[in-house]
């Protein structure tokens, strides 16, 4: 019986197989996704990217070894260039990272500026884990017109920070012409842009959901009128809009009262699009026999929406969400760019990008440009992710492909 | 024929009604703007060295009609701009807006114009071949240098190319106009001239209008793809390029074309950065200047008014056009 049929299928692949068909069919549908996405190698690497800026984001202040404000400057190093720490030089090697020492002169020679001059037989060496300037995290301090939008929380003080070096500065990425370290900077403008994006994303949702919900669900006359608010409302450019809002900020606002309300503004901006689609997802919707069903036991409109339709297609908003991210992102950064968003001692990429405006920068102190680099991978890497999570949310698409 | 006369006359009701609408937010935020008309005509006197009271401020409110109630000068404003076209006079400059802007707007409208054009004409063909194609790396490029375009900050690539031309053609390439053309009458080689240097704004804002277009190309591709209609054409014997642009390509036209209006309000959004930086001397670098520093009321509602109406116009005629391309719409609006 050494021949046997080689039609049949070996038991335990057949097994495996069932297991494979019966876990895909009771498969929930965040697990389908995430089983297609993940096959998606494009897509998959710009969630890594993601990922990767929203945890240099959020750790900010514990990877940057000096405060991102004027407080946190350098005076021996203004518009320094990046210092790269290394292992070797010309008096041998070590295991502890260094640099070399900076030396501030002034004589007859410069003409009795101060020059700074590298000492390459002087070395300062790099720690890890060192006391530092100190942050708190979960502190906010919201204080906008009005008694019930007022918040204080104090966080926690920490003074911990990843690395720095044991004298003088260590500027990774540069400074600028204030002497304010660059790494920092970057790091904790990733924060704030992620941070109005992420507050003007869940406040146009919101809007969007409500506003978008009675639209489609009622339909009718009260559609009609919604639509031509909201498409007056998109006709505007947002440009000038935020122009008009911004001007009305008064200037003793506090910078994060006023980054507070940006992202309020950009919030009530963006809510259009969302909320057409999910009207449009509605009108198709509603005539379904399970809102009927729901309507007949008594169920109440809000109910309806909630329960039965919002649900049905959960997968497209959030698709939506992620996709109008960098969106909001840039419209914060085209606004803080013009000088009407936030301003200097908050930092976000918008302000930093400010900075690179001018031919003189772009020849002489190119380290400036470090921070739209990673302007352009967060923008990038949300643009990459949306398309992955539309892909993968879609049922229709076919599972060879 | 009637019955598409009738669709054309409720379109044009509602776009009329919609301006309205329109132009009440509009004329709404500029009184959000710190300050009136009066107080800066005043003030600017006052730099002059004459001494201004309060008294002063008042009468020249009185004389600007600035002291009547909101409504009344909204309906004012807005009888004299759809009546007479006339969007009376700049605050700061004191000149007529009309005469102040004269053909600016139409330049900049031409640009956006073009840029949305260019944006389309990338987007489309990279859209469908990034919906369809099977070749990951082809779809990946394709993809990531569209993309690009949106993640470049748009003054960072008009920096670059500035420079880039200083250095290899002696010419910084900025303004619309080389010195000798600028103030003479339209020509042959004035338009030529022009031509020369309006390519690059719409470069850079078609580039990065594209990501936009791209990913809604790629979604209706993707959407329209995986449906019966499809299936059945391609059991049929359909294949192909063939199979694209008779079937899923068409009917995803539709929403790109109802979406073009919102599509141009997002380019003009841009526009104001680019100018900046290429120092274009149009009306998107004119509304900067009115809102960001002079608080030039009047100038800046009559330029967001005159690109309001255009997106709006706009939409009209996308509406008229999709109900001759399509006649699902032309039936649902007349039921």
């Amino acid at each position: 019986m050494t021949d046997a049929p080689i039609t049949t299928i070996p038991p335990d692949q057949s097994a495996s197989d069932q297991k494979a068909k019966e876990a895909y069919f009771t498969a929930s549908q965040s697990q389908l996704i995430w089983s297609r996405y993940r096959r998606n190698r494009t897509a998959m690497t710009a969630a890594l990217v993601l990922l990767f800026l929203i945890m240099l984001g959020l750790f900010a202040p514990f990877l940057s070894p000096y405060n991102p404000s004027i407080a946190g400057r350098d005076p021996d190093y203004q518009n320094g260039a990046p210092q790269i720490p290394m292992f070797c030089d010309q008096n041998g090697c070590s295991w502890r990272p260094f640099l070399h020492t900076l030396e501030r002169t002034r004589s007859m020679a410069t003409n009795f500026r101060w020059v700074t001059k590298v000492n390459p037989d002087k070395r300062r060496y790099i720690h890890f884990l060192v006391e530092g300037w100190e942050y708190r995290v979960f502190d906010y301090d919201i204080n906008l017109p009005g008694k019930a939008l007022d918040f204080r929380t104090w966080g926690l003080a920490f003074n911990t920070h990843l690395f720095g070096a044991d004298t003088g500065g260590v500027h990774i990425f540069g400074t600028d012409a204030g002497g304010k370290d660059i790494y920092s900077r970057t790091l904790h403008a990733i924060y704030t842009s992620l941070a109005v994006g992420t507050l003007g994303v869940l406040i146009s949702f919101v809007l969007a959901l409500v506003i978008g919900g009675i639209s489609g669900y009622f339909g009718g006359w009260l559609d009609g009128l919604i639509q031509m608010i909201t498409d007056a409302v998109r006709t505007i450019p947002i440009i000038p809009l935020f122009m008009a809002i911004a001007a009305f900020i008064p200037d003793e606002w506090s910078a994060e009262t006023r980054f507070f309300f940006i992202s309020i503004i950009i919030g009530f901006i963006n809510w259009p699009t969302l909320a057409r689609r999910v009207r449009t997802h509605l009108l198709t919707e509603r005539t379904h026999e399970y809102v009927l069903a729901a309507q007949l036991c008594g169920a109440s409109a809000s109910h309806i929406i909630r329960r039965h339709l919002l649900p049905s297609f959960t997968s497209y908003i959030i698709v939506d969400l992620v996709i109008s991210f960098p969106y909001i992102v840039l419209s914060e950064t085209a606004l803080s760019f013009i000088g009407l968003g936030l301003k200097d001692p908050v930092n976000s990429l918008g302000v930093m990008l400010q900075n690179v405006t001018s031919a003189d920068v772009l020849l002489n102190y190119q380290w400036y440009f470090i921070p739209v680099i990673f302007f352009m991978a967060l923008v990038l890497a949300f643009v990459f992710v949306g398309d992955g999570l539309r892909d993968a949310a879609d049922p229709y698409a076919q599972r060879d492909k | 024929m009637a019955r598409f006369v009738h669709f054309t006359s409720i379109r044009a009701v509602m776009a009329l009604f919609t301006l309205l609408l329109v132009s009440l937010i509009v004329f709404t935020l500029m009184e959000l703007v710190p300050g009136n008309c009066a107080e800066r005509y005043l003030a600017f006197k006052n730099t002059q060295g004459s001494q201004i009271s309060i008294a002063d401020i008042k009468a020249e409110e009185i004389r600007l009609g600035l002291d009547k109630p909101f409504v009344q000068r909204w309906v004012t404003w807005v009888g004299n701009v759809f009546l007479h076209g006339e969007f009376g006079d700049s605050c700061i400059l004191r000149v007529n807006i009309n005469q102040l802007l004269g053909q600016k707007f139409l330049i900049s409208l031409g640009i956006c114009l073009t840029s949305l054009l260019l944006a389309y004409l990338i987007a489309i063909p990279v859209g469908i071949i990034a919906a369809t194609s099977n070749n990951a790396w082809l779809n990946g490029s394709l993809r990531f240098i569209s993309y690009l375009g949106l993640a470049m900050p748009n003054f960072l690539l008009a920096l670059m190319i500035m420079l880039f031309s200083t250095v290899v053609f002696g010419d910084s390439l900025t303004g619309l106009f080389s010195k000798e053309f600028r103030d003479a009458p339209w020509s042959y080689d004035r338009v030529i001239d022009f031509l020369s240097r309006a390519w690059l704004p719409v470069f850079i804002l078609g580039w990065s209008a594209t990501a936009f277009a791209l990913q809604t190309v790629r979604a209706l591709m993707l959407d329209e793809n995986g449906k019966l209609y499809v299936t059945a054409a391609k059991a049929r014997g359909l294949y192909g390029r063939r199979l694209l642009w008779r079937y899923p390509a068409r009917h995803a036209l539709g929403p790109i074309i109802n979406s073009l209006g919102f599509d141009l309000n997002r380019i003009f959004n841009e526009l104001p950065i680019v100018a900046l930086i290429l120092t274009l001397t149009e009306s998107g670098a004119l509304l900067l200047e009115a809102l960001a520093r002079s608080n030039d009321q009047q100038l800046a509602g009559a330029i967001i008014f005159l690109l309001t109406a255009s997106i709006v116009s706009l939409n009209f005629i996308t509406d008229i056009a999709l109900a001759l391309i399509d006649p699902r719409v032309r039936r649902s609006v007349m039921g």
